[in-house]
């Protein structure tokens, strides 16, 4: 997030707390890491950020599995169907951006997975962080940085849109994107 | 979900190697930062770090000062 904020030397500590205090280092490895380059039309992001919230909708059922809390779970189903939201909202965007008539299969059958082609699984992107699935603080601590990611792209795309009705719409998911991050922060202080 | 597209890494260092940055330059050098929550902060943190948590981050830039560059 500060990488993209004339920040130029930013550096993260792998490990987080749990390394420096000599624990087995879990989590948040990736925090802070740049989500688009700045470059992409406004048709672009709102694909990229189609995809996210695809993949952060997808990050949250799988949560739903793997935690045992009801509480953590019934936060995650809700994350989950908040995502939702943000695809239709950032799908007519789109429409109306691009002046193209798309069905929304055609969209995510063609543009979002040509977007997203070549990289993690959601399932390798949690192996990279190894959450440890017994501990809440854990687990909230991994959505919190995708969160945090997802906050950062938002922003700056609206911060590059021109046109002020993308512009707006680009900055109502990043405060609702913050809305997440705060909740689970919320979540986060009560766990400890 | 493929997420790779997203992610471009930052640059990191491990625990030891930041204990040897900290070690070699003045604490006016560098911004120490910990984005976690209070109540994380209030278990444990690095000595001199300054609290920010992650979603205040970007509201909160005017209090990390850009001009230290170690």
């Amino acid at each position: 997030m500060l990488s993209g904020k004339g920040f130029d030397n930013v550096i993260n500590v792998k490990g987080g707390i749990k390394a420096w205090d000599g624990h087995v280092a879990v989590g948040t490895e990736e925090l802070g890491l740049e989500l688009l380059t700045g470059k992409e039309s406004l048709e672009e992001t709102l694909v990229v950020a189609y995809s996210l919230e695809a993949g952060l909708r997808d990050f949250y059922l799988s949560m739903i599995e793997k935690v045992q809390q009801p509480d953590i779970q019934n936060l995650f189903q809700k994350l989950a169907e908040i995502e939702t939201l943000h695809q239709n909202r950032i799908f007519d965007e789109y429409l109306q951006a691009s002046g193209k008539k798309v069905s929304r299969e055609d969209f995510e059958n063609d543009l979002v997975v040509n977007a997203v082609e070549g990289g993690l699984t959601t399932d390798e992107y949690v192996q990279m962080f190894q959450p440890d699935w017994e501990s809440s603080v854990d687990i909230i601590s991994l959505a919190m940085s995708i969160e945090a990611q997802a906050l950062d792209m938002y922003t700056r795309a609206s911060e590059r849109s021109a046109d002020p009705r993308s512009k707006d719409a680009l900055n109502k998911i990043a405060e609702e994107e913050r809305g997440h991050l705060e909740q689970l922060g919320k979540l986060m202080n009560d766990r400890m | 979900m493929r997420w790779k597209q997203f992610f471009t890494p930052a640059k990191s260092i491990d625990a030891a190697e930041a204990k040897a940055f900290m070690a070699e330059r003045s604490q006016d050098d560098f911004n120490l930062i910990d984005v976690r929550q209070l109540k994380e902060y209030e278990a444990s943190h690095i000595p001199g770090s300054k609290l920010i948590p992650i979603a205040d981050l970007d509201k909160r830039l005017d209090e990390i000062d850009p001009s230290k560059r170690p």
